[in-house]
């Protein structure tokens, strides 16, 4: 056990490294930052002064290898288009607002996924089934940013229900998380779904059955009690997924959060920023996935000798 | 065969038309037709079904409302777009550029992956390794991003898109398949072709191969829709096709600032995607469910 | 007793994170007594030296300008400064300071010391301002005693009164400040001297400023403003609409929306941005390696056909809304130096719409159906910039008309720029705004050969150019710079299209009156003259 894990985590640094070797070049590659930064009006020697201050007239391996050593002291370098914050800073400041929309639309998945999906397995074949089925799968058809705009429309325009845009309570949570989270109602409710439809088939639950327990109780109580054991994988992947679908979303919204640092940062050529957030978001992934593997290794015994 | 019983048959139809929708039912219909409609017949027909052409357009008829509104004309059934382009032509070609870049994404994805995911599953050991941890470097990319920087390096392209789509792809039927050789690998009938002097090659794709491509066209089914939803999310963030091709994304992405005046600009567009993907999803869900259950939790 | 575990953690987590809404406040919305501004977006930092002349609209309620830009008449009028005055040969610029003017926060009066330091900032390793090369050309600042302060310049500085003043980027900050916090405290809170005082940012989201009672000159109706970056236009639209926010920066698209629905469009008094397409390569220097001779528009047919291919009025009425005035040569105004008013009369004659005298143009040019012309346009859109696509694709509509294929690309700003610096964008013609500055800045930059980022060089030009920096007579500038213009215009050496006023959307229940010049440094300007309605 002690080996699989081990092994695990090593895997895990070796993909955030080469994830970090992949953004870097890429980032170079997208242009001279020098370029954006600088007015159209600046003259060759502005060029050249600022190339020297920022440290982009180093050769590129080396200007690699300075990121790296100082990555591994978990310096990110200071952004460019945010002067006087630091690359990580801006990320660190911007995260919880991107977690807190992810749980949120996540939340707000389960909330719809839960009881469709059941409703899905225990009335299953008949209209209400396929009523849940294209609830669920819509929200896989939508493009989000064209969802996202519509319910602004709606909601906060010409109802004024919620407000059209930014952070502060609840109520400014709502439009995103739906935007954000229906996509993933279709793979909740299926797991659930399927979960429930194997488990409503087992002795055990005919058993209850048999007893004289009513219905509800039956599905409720027992079925859904067993049913959740398989969804826990699938949370790291969704979470993931949130976490990068959220760049549309919080473009639409104007959601302060890191996706939205993101856009402004490769648009500006900021590449202090830029590594940092994609190093951040896969690192999270990453680790997400790799919890998950040591939790389901934990639960299943099995796994650990592959 | 079974008779049709006074109970399921509804009171205005004939026996054989009940009999006919009861068989009919088995089918995806409704998911099949939308899609042939939408989808396939535009991409293949384009030139003679557009009433337009997709690329001219005439500033002065620019943003003229549908045909059922008052301005409209049955000339633009669906209306014109900011450059006065004909919306229901661009839709008709922009079936065909989904179609195409979807088709040839999940293609190469497909092949790359298929190819990897074998080598990966037969072989085993050291090479499974590696080629598993691509995969899951390859999943936790951030492809949005990644993408957007991309296009900040080398601008916005048709070749750029299918190249962020294929990264993002292959990754999914290499698991796949790899799971699937890992099951077959140990059968007997693959143990004789070993004996009998079979190459390595030559067992993969003829004894392997046949037998995980029932999976593959599910996977592949289900990702078409993805992959429109995908390249519409690019082209919103301006990282997608380039103008002036009619991609239904990039339709979206432009009369996105219409949606209250000209709002067909950007619904038609949106709702062509939702219904392609929707009943491409319906599709796939059915192919999955009636073919291969394995796939439930992809 | 493990799956119930799970089951438990599961609920749990979800629970958490789905009520997971912590106690930031709801942008506290006290009627209007807060006034929100929806901007498109700039780069936000307090360090003003190293912010782009349009993005100086952050600093315009709080850190003031030595002269004042009136906003009726456009004149330079007394700010910081009550008097000035410039030598004979404009190389030393006198400026006699107001006095009991006070910084915010308590750092005490402004002197000549506190503008000897913002000149200071200006030269610091890491600043990149739009006026920096003209901020270089000053020799030193003498603080001659505490209100009256000298500017030595190494060449003649005919605009440096525009430099100075709300137009420009000079903005005046506390050296008491500086001594006492350093960067830290600058940043973190800086003092000005303007109507409104600093009083917090939220990176990336918005800046809030309130009300300074006791300013010297000004009392702005509302006694808070905040700015607002929002990306994207329908949310601004959406913000406005719904009072979210009470001035809202949209492009010319949704204005009828916002009309429809009762908001009021606010004009600058004058005209801010011109919009031109630029042909790339032209390159005329003798022995210049970057001129490739296969560029077509090098061919001076070319570039007229594809002038007069053109209608520039449906243009104007379709993309944007009528409200451009059709402007003759790039970057002149009536207001420039050099403006030549024959331009107006020519101009139909030699750029006006004519398709038919463009496809002669390009057959006399060697292309016709048997070798059509082929080439790209590009675009990009910045913040407040959306239309450059939509000129693009129009163009290409044109331009298929008469039997040239283009090629449309959407790029970024960045990667635009790097092809012109890099001398490698013979290949495209491109729209592009740009705000009004002086003929000479404006030369300076893209029509003069030893600039990074020019366009289009030329020997004639060269030498005018040399003569304009070296002329103190206004008449003798004048000349010059006439001289200059009206090469531009013989020569077609662009595509000119209109000059645009910058145009701002208010609620009318809210904002009653507000007059603005229309600057460069920020568009929309002058928010302490903003009047409530009854």
């Amino acid at each position: 056990m002690q080996r699989y894990i081990a092994r695990r985590v090593l895997q895990s640094f070796l993909a955030i490294w080469v994830m970090s070797l992949i953004v870097f070049s890429l980032a170079r590659l997208s242009g001279n930052a020098l370029d954006v930064m600088l007015p159209m009006e600046s003259t060759q020697e502005d060029y050249d002064r600022l190339a020297k201050y920022w440290g982009l007239d180093q050769p590129v391996h080396f200007q690699y290898g300075i990121f790296v050593a100082r990555a591994l002291q978990g310096d990110f370098g200071m952004s460019w288009k945010w002067p006087g914050h630091s690359a990580m800073g801006l990320v660190m400041d911007r995260l919880p607002a991107t977690l807190q929309l992810a749980g949120f639309a996540l939340f707000v998945s389960v909330l719809i996924a839960l009881p469709i999906g059941v409703l899905s397995a225990v009335k299953k074949g008949t209209a209400w089934d396929s009523g849940a089925k294209v609830i669920a799968l819509l929200g896989q058809s939508l493009p989000g940013f064209w969802l996202g705009i519509v319910l602004m429309w709606v909601f906060a325009v010409h109802l004024g229900w919620l407000p059209t845009s930014g952070r502060g309570g609840i109520q400014y949570m709502i439009l995103p998380a739906i935007t954000l989270g229906w996509f993933q109602v279709a793979a909740i409710m299926r797991l659930v779904r399927s979960s429930m439809l194997d488990v409503l088939d087992t002795e055990f639950v005919k058993l209850t059955r048999i007893k004289g327990l009513a219905e509800w109780k039956v599905v409720w109580k027992h079925c859904l009690r067993n049913a959740s054991i398989a969804p826990l994988t699938f949370f790291a992947i969704i979470a993931g997924v949130l976490m990068t679908g959220s760049v549309v979303t919080e473009s639409v919204f104007s959601w302060p959060g890191t996706g939205l640092l993101a856009i402004d940062a490769v648009r500006a050529r900021d590449y202090q920023v830029v590594q940092a957030v994609v190093i951040v978001f896969s690192a999270i992934f990453i680790m997400t996935n790799l919890l998950v593997d040591i939790l389901y290794a934990y639960l299943d015994p099995r796994i650990r000798y592959r | 065969m079974a008779t049709v019983t006074a109970r399921s048959r509804p009171w205005y139809a004939p026996p054989q038309i009940a009999l006919a929708l009861r068989e009919a039912r088995r089918y995806p219909v409704v998911a099949l037709s939308i899609l042939m409609f939408l989808l396939v017949i535009p991409a293949v027909f384009a030139p003679y079904v557009a009433p337009h052409d997709p690329l001219k357009g005439s500033l002065a008829k620019r943003l003229k409302p549908p045909v059922w509104q008052d301005g409209g004309s049955s000339a633009h059934l669906l209306g014109t777009d900011k450059l006065g382009r004909d919306i229901l032509s661009r839709l008709i070609h922009g079936a065909r550029v989904s179609l195409t870049v979807s088709a040839i994404a999940i293609f190469v994805g497909g092949i790359v992956g298929t190819a990897l995911g074998l080598i990966s599953g037969y072989f085993g050991g050291r090479i499974d390794s590696l080629l598993m941890r691509l995969v899951d470097i390859s999943l936790s990319l951030p492809t949005i991003l990644l993408a957007l920087v991309l296009v900040a390096a080398v601008g916005p392209s048709f070749s750029t898109v299918i190249i962020v789509l294929v990264v993002l792809l292959w990754a999914r039927y290499a698991r796949l398949v790899r799971g699937e050789t890992l099951a077959i690998k140990e059968r007997d009938f693959i143990a004789r072709g070993r004996v009998a002097g079979a190459s390595h090659m030559r067992i993969m794709v003829h004894y392997i191969f046949p037998n995980v491509v029932n999976s593959l066209i599910v996977l592949a089914t289900l990702q078409v829709g993805y992959v429109i939803l995908l390249e519409s999310a690019l082209s919103f963030l301006g990282a997608g096709l380039p103008r002036p091709l009619p991609a239904w994304g990039l339709m979206v992405a432009d009369g996105r600032e219409l949606i209250v005046t000209a709002w067909w600009v950007s619904m038609c567009p949106g709702l062509a995607i939702m219904l392609t993907v929707l009943s491409l999803n319906l599709l796939g869900d059915w192919l999955r469910d009636h073919y291969d259950p394995k796939l439930r939790n992809v | 007793m493990r799956l119930r575990l799970t089951v438990v953690l599961i609920t749990a987590v979800a629970l958490v994170l789905g009520l997971v809404s912590t106690t930031t406040p709801a942008a506290a919305q006290a009627k209007v007594e807060k006034l929100v501004f929806a901007s498109a977006g700039f780069e936000d930092t307090n360090r003003f030296w190293m912010v782009a002349r349009p993005d100086h609209l952050q600093f315009d309620p709080f850190l003031e300008t030595l002269l004042e830009v009136d906003p009726k008449t456009g004149t330079y009028t007394p700010r910081l400064a009550e008097k000035w005055e410039a030598s004979p040969d404009f190389r030393r610029w006198t400026f006699w300071l107001r006095k009991g003017v006070q910084f915010h926060f308590g750092y005490g009066p402004f002197t000549g010391k506190d503008v000897a330091h913002s000149y200071a900032l200006t030269q610091r390793p890491e600043a990149k301002m739009t006026l920096g090369p003209f901020w270089r050309g000053v020799e030193e600042v003498k603080v001659v005693n505490d209100y009256q302060v000298v500017f030595y310049m190494k060449k003649p500085a005919t605009t440096m009164d525009y430099a100075v003043s709300r137009a420009g980027d000079f903005r005046i900050v506390s050296k008491a400040q500086w001594d006492k916090e350093g960067l830290e405290g600058f940043d973190k809170r800086p003092a000005g001297t303007g109507s409104y005082r600093y009083v917090g940012r939220q990176q990336g989201i918005s800046i809030t400023f309130e009300r300074q009672d006791n300013h010297w000159r000004d009392k702005p109706a509302f006694k808070q403003l905040e700015f607002r970056i929002v990306r994207e236009e329908p949310t601004r639209l959406a913000m406005l609409l719904s009072s979210e926010a009470h001035i809202a920066d949209l492009p010319r698209e949704l204005q009828k929306d916002a009309l429809k629905k009762g908001m009021k469009i606010f004009t600058s008094t004058f005209p801010v941005d011109w919009m031109t397409v630029y042909l790339g390569g032209q390159y005329y220097l003798p022995g210049d390696p970057a001129f490739k001779p296969d560029v077509p528009w090098t061919n001076k047919k070319i570039r007229q056909a594809l002038n007069m291919a053109i209608n520039r009025k449906e243009l104007n009425a379709s993309v944007f809304a009528g409200k451009g005035t059709p402007t003759y040569v790039t970057g002149w105004s009536d207001k420039s130096e050099g403006f030549n008013s024959e331009w107006a009369s020519r101009f139909d004659k030699m750029y006006g719409f004519n398709p038919a005298r463009a496809k002669e143009l390009l057959k006399e040019a060697g292309y016709g159906p048997g070798k059509p012309l082929k080439f790209k346009v590009v675009a990009f859109t910045e913040p407040g910039e959306s239309e450059g696509p939509q000129v693009a694709e129009a163009l290409g509509i044109y331009y298929r008309e008469i039997g040239i294929e283009t090629e449309i690309e959407v790029l970024d700003w960045a990667k635009v720029r790097e092809m012109f610096r890099k001398k490698a964008i013979g290949c495209c013609i491109w729209p592009n705004i740009i705000s009004w500055r002086p003929s000479e800045e404006w030369i300076r930059t893209s029509y003069w050969s030893k600039s990074p980022n020019h366009h289009y060089e030329n020997e004639f030009v060269d030498k005018h150019y040399e003569m304009l920096t070296n002329a103190v007579n206004p008449q003798e500038r004048d000349k010059v710079a006439r001289t200059i213009g009206d090469h531009l215009f013989e020569e077609f050496a662009d595509i000119p299209l209109f000059w645009f006023a910058n145009e701002v959307m208010a609620n009318p229940k809210v904002v009653g009156e507000w007059v603005y010049p229309g600057l460069g440094a920020g568009r929309s300007t002058h928010f302490h003259l903003i009047k409530a309605t009854k």
